[in-house]
């Protein structure tokens, strides 16, 4: 081949390697783990069969289990009328081919690699030897236990050290561990030769690649991560999708390469002494689940099983297993939907007085019950918005050259905003770095002794004298370890006041940007006149013990991080002048009397702090003070209202309530994070104040009397949106599929290399949610449904919006996300149908004729 | 092109595709041994799926994003290969044209 063509060779393989990632999901790292959709790249097509293609590549289900459903139909959670609307709604959409004994193509069946052929042929493991020695290499790899060079990526480290290892003598014996080494100096050559040997047309290149992906979806997502989604600056050793999969098919080709089937590896080989194919990974947690069955159909392995009335039996009975499910998940979703506009149908609340301030949270579901309580406390006045309060910065404390991006991932922070003592408190500040220092000193001379050859083992025996006290204490008095520790902190290294400095001067962001920026802040939230005397910025972050999935209760929208930063930072710069003169040319007023301040709501105990209050100034200092109280009170009613969700608070011991939880590294369930989100309301306050959404909710404030073209709900629907139906599809498949889609039980978790846990001692990295952020033992808390998308804004404006955005047709149309809108508050709620077509929402039960209105 | 001006001829390629894509498609870029590329975020037009206003703020990923690489011709045909293959499942432009340059070296 000449060098020419083996270029076109190559580019080819880098393009089919794409879009073979498309099936698996990428895995952030644990300090920044957020929720993903894991079948975000499969968007393009409709739920449906995005859910379809995961079962035969990556073997899920997709949908809740028939145990579900008939517990939710025992508990009155989904009726006959649901499913009677269910049913009408496909009928009424003309779509009812969707669940009249639709069945799967006929020759459609789980995609295999050519290991998994042959071991369903010889009944070997190949496959299975192969995902360990994936999991033992990366981890090594990633933990730098592996030699390389600074810019060595995985395949080349693993091919000088794979001659020596055991294990591949042991697979594959002496000749073909050396041979293991020698397909190929680069990655792609060495994918491109294993897929020649192994007879892998260039048709079937994407199948095979999409599976040995879908094989060990942790890894792979990892090194998707890095190679699709990490900034090119990150730190830390490359793991690549190219070097991921050389070194698997490399396995695969020496393994299989001497087979005696040949015949066997080529793709779409049927093979005929075994009739079934392997069975799913593992057991479900909950009941039983549709699996695909020997003529690849998807079929129940137990079916709803509840009694239902003649006509449902009629309609119900000759559905195949899936075309059930969709019918249930649509019942399921419809018995929510109802509820919800039941109680959003409401007389509006007449305005109250003017607000003392107005509290700006987090679009986060976890907001709306302090939301709630804290206007019961006054004449507070609260909005919902994306917690990085339009700021996508990077941000490092003071004392630390380390810094953390506050954004979505959706955005690469385009500025830098230090934070600096205050200049009155230089020794102070001193005194804290030494303190820093001093404590990061000790933290490195540990870490290097716990890594040492032989000092790992004087460490475990010396240690244990101070480590054993320490563990009884944090078991028998969290609280008074919790403090203890908190005591020293301050005597060794005592917080010095700091603030954000927003002066050009400083960061990196000019006044016209800093403006700009608060500019887009204020009309997307729609606070652009009435501004209170006092306006707090509230972002959040979740404070737990001993959680490697302790990020993903933290603010989703600045990354997986804490909010306080954040919020300081957008305070710092809605209170410079500059800001404010710039941001009166472009028609918004912030009166001089306004101040902005800083807080921070800890989901885990619902206390909120405000933050840099040392810079309130003095005429603000009382109203801020009554806030903070009025927070206080509001915060304990959340708690209250919280703790009546978690499992063992009846036991009214202080360690099992929420504050204890937070203080208890034996607490698997320190909060219930965003389980049994459901809904997403883009509206005024007012459409939603007063009713008990009972933490269901994303809240985003959105006033579309002032947005005539659309761009705010745009800005909302395009990101905020997406960032929460992220959070919706992982909490959703986590759910359904805890096998292959959740993180597992938390008590067998294993940290590797910082990146993720797996179960055990090795194995793949886990993906999604532990199983105690979605289940209460073995009864599913969080409610998998779709997100539904409530927006009071005119139809006009919407379409205009989706019909310029293709993510937002891709899951609007896609039933992704179901839509719902009204043009105020005089209007009937109205569906959205795929396409554009608007009808009036009918609850179940009440079903007559809907009236079509084209939108 | 007069030859007093002592310009080098190279190829120019131009992709406009989602912002979600550039990293693959910089990896071709890198394949295909060029030197260097411009990218511009959040790009506006008209296309086949209608107007692309080029205004989301908060989305990088969905936004487009004008991709423009500089090659010697013979390094062309490689990633115009894995181009082609990279749009035939993604939606996107890519415009190809002869350009010429000052200093080839920086290109080679």
């Amino acid at each position: 081949m000449t060098g020419a063509e083996s270029g076109l060779v190559r580019a080819r393989l880098l393009a089919d390697l794409d879009e073979a990632a498309r099936s698996i999901a990428p895995l952030w790292p644990l300090s920044t783990a957020i929720a993903v959709n894991p079948l975000w790249d499969l968007r393009h097509l409709p739920f449906h069969e995005a859910v379809r293609h995961a079962q035969q590549v990556l073997g899920i289900s997709g949908y809740p289990s028939p145990a579900l459903f008939a517990q939710a139909y025992a508990t009155g959670r989904v009726s006959v009328e649901d499913l009677r609307a269910a049913l009408d709604h496909d009928r009424d959409a003309g779509c009812q081919d969707a669940y009249a004994g639709h069945e799967p193509e006929p020759g459609t069946r789980r995609w295999q690699t050519a290991a998994e052929r042959r071991d369903e042929v010889s009944g070997s493991q190949l496959a299975a030897n192969i995902d360990r020695e994936m999991a033992k290499w990366c981890a090594a790899y990633l933990a730098g236990i592996v030699p390389m060079g600074p810019t060595e990526g995985f395949y080349a480290a693993w091919r000088k050290v794979v001659v020596f290892d055991p294990s591949a003598r042991s697979l594959a014996r002496r000749a073909g561990r050396k041979r293991l080494a020698e397909l190929g100096a680069d990655p792609e050559d060495a994918i491109l030769t294993c897929l020649d040997l192994l007879s892998i047309s260039d048709q079937d290149r994407i199948p095979e690649l999409a599976r040995h992906l879908a094989r060990t979806p942790g890894w792979a997502g990892h090194a998707k991560w890095r190679s699709r989604w990490a900034a090119p600056d990150q730190p830390g050793p490359s793991l690549h999708l190219v070097d991921y999969l050389a070194v698997r098919l490399c396995y695969e080709a020496v393994l299989l390469v001497n087979a005696t089937v040949p015949s066997a590896l080529a793709m779409g080989h049927t093979a005929k002494r075994r009739r079934v194919l392997p069975a799913p990974r593992a057991r479900r947690a909950e009941g039983a689940t549709y699996v695909l069955d020997d003529g690849n159909r998807t079929r129940a392995e137990d079916s709803v099983g509840v009694e239902l009335p003649d006509d449902l039996k009629r309609h119900l009975g000759g559905l195949s297993a899936t075309a059930l499910a969709k019918v249930w998940l649509a019942a399921y979703e419809g018995h929510f939907r109802d509820r919800l506009f039941a109680a959003l149908d409401r007389p509006a609340l007449k305005a109250g007085p003017s607000p003392q301030a107005q509290v700006v949270f987090c679009i986060d579901v976890r907001s709306e019950g302090l939301r709630r309580h804290l206007e019961g406390c006054g004449p507070y006045e609260t909005l919902g918005f994306a917690g990085f309060f339009a700021l996508p910065i990077r941000f490092g404390p003071w004392w630390s050259d380390e810094a953390m991006d506050l954004c979505p991932v959706l955005l690469r922070p385009s500025a830098r905003v230090p934070e600096r003592p205050v200049t009155s408190t230089g020794r102070a500040a001193s005194r804290e770095l030494e303190g820093r220092q001093a404590v990061a000193a000790a933290q490195r001379a540990f870490n290097s002794t716990r890594k040492g050859a032989l000092s790992q083992f004087v460490l475990a025996e010396a240690g244990g004298i101070v480590a054993g006290p320490i563990a009884v204490a944090k078991t028998l008095a969290p609280f008074w370890y919790q403090a203890a520790r908190r005591r020293a902190h301050q005597v060794i290294a005592p917080a010095a006041a700091t603030g954000v400095d927003a002066e050009p001067s400083a960061s990196t962001m000019s006044d016209d940007e800093q403006a700009l920026f608060a500019e887009a802040a204020l009309t997307t939230m729609g606070l652009t006149r009435g501004f209170a005397p006092l306006v707090m910025l509230c972002g959040h972050g979740s404070t737990t013990e001993n959680n490697p999935h302790a990020s993903s209760l933290d603010c989703g929208a600045c990354g997986g991080n804490r909010g306080g930063p954040s919020a300081r930072a957008a305070a710092a710069i809605l209170n410079r002048q500059a800001t404010r003169a710039l941001l009166a040319e472009r028609g918004i007023t912030i009166p001089a009397t306004t101040w902005f301040v800083a807080a921070e709501h800890d989901t885990a105990t619902d206390i909120v702090t405000m933050l840099d209050v040392h810079l309130v100034p003095d005429d603000h200092a009382e109203r801020a003070a009554t806030l903070q109280s009025a927070l206080h009170r509001a915060g304990a009613a959340t708690a209250v209202e919280r703790a009546s969700r978690l499992p063992g608070t009846e036991s009214r011991r202080r360690v099992t309530a929420p504050a204890g939880r937070a203080a208890d590294w034996a607490q698997v369930r320190p909060e219930w994070g965003l389980a049994r989100n459901a809904a997403f309301i883009v509206a005024p306050r007012s459409v939603s104040a007063g009713v008990n959404l009972d933490s269901r909710c994303f809240l985003h404030s959105y006033d579309a009397t002032t947005d005539p073209e659309g761009v705010a709900l745009e800005t909302i629907l395009t990101a905020p949106m997406v960032v929460a139906h992220w959070i919706n599809a992982q909490y959703y498949f986590s759910t359904v599929d805890p096998d292959i889609l959740s993180a597992g039980d938390k008590t067998a978790h294993n940290i590797v290399a910082g990146v993720g846990v797996v179960q055990g001692t090795g194995g793949d990295l886990r993906v999604g949610l532990p199983l105690q952020s979605l289940y209460d033992g073995d009864r599913a808390y969080h409610e998998p449904m779709r997100l539904l998308v409530v927006v009071e804004a005119p139809q006009a404006v919407l379409e205009a919006v989706i019909a310029r955005n293709p993510v937002l047709q891709h899951l609007f149309d896609g039933h992704w996300v179901q839509l719902a809108a009204r043009e105020n508050g005089h209007d009937n709620w109205k569906i959205r149908r795929a396409g554009g077509t608007w009808v009036r929402r009918v609850p179940a039960g009440a079903r007559t004729e809907e009236n079509a209105v084209r939108g | 092109m007069d030859e007093t001006w002592e310009l080098t001829q190279m190829t120019r390629i131009e992709v406009v595709i989602s912002g979600e894509d550039v990293a693959v498609a910089t990896d071709l870029f890198a394949e295909a041994g060029a030197r260097g590329f411009t990218a511009v975020s959040n790009v506006s037009g008209l296309g086949h799926r209608g107007h692309h206003q080029g205004r989301l703020l908060f989305n990088q990923r969905d936004a487009l994003t004008l991709l423009t690489v500089v090659l010697p011709a013979d390094r062309a045909g490689a990633l115009l290969e894995g181009l082609r293959s990279l749009l035939v499942n993604r939606s996107g432009v890519m415009l190809v044209s002869d350009t010429w340059v000052s200093r080839p070296e920086y290109f080679r």
